[in-house]
């Protein structure tokens, strides 16, 4: 969606500020303040029915419900594109029910609500992402029980975690775990970044904005603070790698950036572009007014 | 106190219930997630002898949900009947049972039976909300930890055995969380912060 394209909707009536009433507002804004204060700990919290099925960022968006303010400025993204139905129907949400101003451009907006990716552009401290999550437990597909894992986390009981990354190594000679990747927060809690690359992983560390994560299904929220260190597990002979292409974005020619893979004919011919749809669009226009 | 003739005590909230709610919850969240820098908090009137800053983080946290201790100084009928009124929330007696405390300089030499949450549940611990007179002026500490970048010095007001009684009730991730207000400002201590009380001593 481009900027031009972007038309005011009405504000509805009927609704509260941002569609949440106050009182569960308050019992989230509760949760988001203990999430902060246990960067990396789950915060349960009663997850309300909005008006998307589960899967949708249901999650991220009781979270942004219950921070957004009227001078606040929302970005919301999906797989790094602002213009895809998920991205344009969230913000339309938000736009309509508390008739907040939105944005595309990364620098501009103040709540960037993201499935999946981390902005390339740097982001400040005067910004607060909040992501959608799916399931929010890192040690779910180890071991399926609440009760279990709960424990695990009190008892810093994580060595489980290594195995699995270990039988990736064992099974492709390599840690083929390419998204979801798990970090340890401050040293203390294991946790799942949300599917997000793990490309995007060393953007989590000692980063200016203060992130927060939201699973509506599971009913599940936390947080990373600013300036907090985040480290993703690894062996010591197996470090800790993020994707590289030997390709550069089609559009834009970014060698940084994390690439989508397009099939562009029947002989299979592949392009690579940007999957930040703004990223490559701010490089797109420097180019441009280079060029003049 | 009798509920009927409680009205007497009552006075105006938030000006806007929702955007002053909300105004004041992004200043608290951004308190606690830097800890040591001073936001402001100007949306509340002074409610007797509690201050703008400490009556607007009432105001935008408590409800039916939420358990509140008082300390002896805040807990007058006109105090009681506005959070009766504007929040609803139950006061409680036993501090155990709390799960956000009023407190004042003078209840801070002994934190002991607060609920600083388990390890399992770390998240369900009592929040204090301490009023101080300023926010400056005292010792110089160094506090370290998420939120800060490298070392930050603030400098609290605060009697050395505050610092000993958080140390006595934080096992890392059990703790209490701490709010300071004082006027239209707070500032935020959470758990997670190391507070060193000079150069080798870790508190």
């Amino acid at each position: 969606m481009n900027a031009q394209a972007q038309t005011q909707y009405a504000t509805e009536v009927g609704y509260n500020f941002a569609y949440l009433d106050e009182q569960t507002k308050r019992m989230i804004r509760r949760g988001l303040l203990k999430a902060v204060a246990v960067p990396g700990y789950q915060v349960p919290f009663g997850g309300r029915e909005m008006p998307l099925p589960y899967g949708w960022g249901t999650g991220g968006m009781q979270l942004t419900a219950a921070i957004l303010g009227a001078d606040d400025v929302l970005k919301v993204i999906d797989q790094g594109a602002d213009d895809t139905t998920n991205a344009v129907s969230i913000r339309r949400f938000f736009a309509r029910t508390a008739g907040v101003k939105t944005t595309t451009r990364t620098p501009e907006a103040t709540v960037i609500q993201t499935r999946h990716r981390i902005p390339e552009t740097a982001l400040s401290g005067d910004q607060i992402m909040v992501y959608q999550v799916p399931i929010p437990e890192p040690l779910r597909f180890i071991e399926p029980s609440e009760t279990e894992t709960r424990t695990m986390h009190a008892l810093e009981d994580y060595g489980v975690m290594h195995v699995k990354l270990y039988e990736d190594i064992a099974t492709f000679g390599h840690i083929a775990t390419s998204y979801a990747y798990p970090v340890t927060v401050d040293e203390r809690y294991v946790m799942d970044p949300s599917p997000i690359p793990k490309f995007d992983n060393p953007k989590l560390h000692m980063s200016p904005a203060l992130m927060l994560f939201g699973a509506g299904r599971e009913k599940r929220l936390y947080a990373v603070p600013p300036f907090t260190r985040v480290v993703s597990l690894d062996f010591a002979d197996h470090p800790f790698e993020i994707q590289r292409w030997d390709e550069c974005c089609a559009f834009c020619g970014s060698q940084d950036s994390y690439l989508d893979e397009l099939i562009v004919d029947d002989a299979g011919t592949k392009r690579f572009v940007c999957s930040d749809t703004d990223y490559c669009m701010q490089r797109r226009d420097l180019e441009e007014e280079g060029e003049q | 106190m009798n509920a009927a003739n409680s009205s007497q005590w009552l006075q105006p909230a938030f000006n806007d219930p929702v955007l002053d709610a909300q105004t004041s919850f992004r200043s608290a969240l951004k308190a606690l997630a830097e800890p040591g820098l001073i936001q402001p908090l100007n949306r509340a009137l002074a409610l007797e002898n509690l201050q703008p800053a400490t009556y607007a983080l009432c105001l935008a946290f408590l409800d039916g949900d939420t358990p509140l201790w008082l300390a002896p100084r805040f807990d007058t009928p006109a105090i009681r009947a506005n959070l009766a009124f504007h929040c609803g929330c139950p006061i409680v007696a036993e501090r155990e049972l709390a799960l956000f405390a009023l407190l004042d300089e003078s209840e801070l030499t002994d934190l002991s039976d607060f609920d600083n949450g388990s390890e399992r549940y770390p998240d369900q611990s009592c929040t204090l909300l301490i009023q101080l007179d300023a926010l400056s002026n005292g010792a110089a500490l160094r506090w370290r930890g998420p939120g800060i970048k490298d070392v930050r010095s603030v400098e609290l007001p605060l009697p050395a055995v505050f610092w000993q009684q958080r140390q006595a009730r934080s096992a890392f991730p059990r703790g209490l969380d701490a709010f300071f207000a004082a006027g239209e400002q707070v500032i935020g201590l959470p758990r997670s912060t190391r507070v060193l009380l000079n150069a080798e001593e870790a508190a």
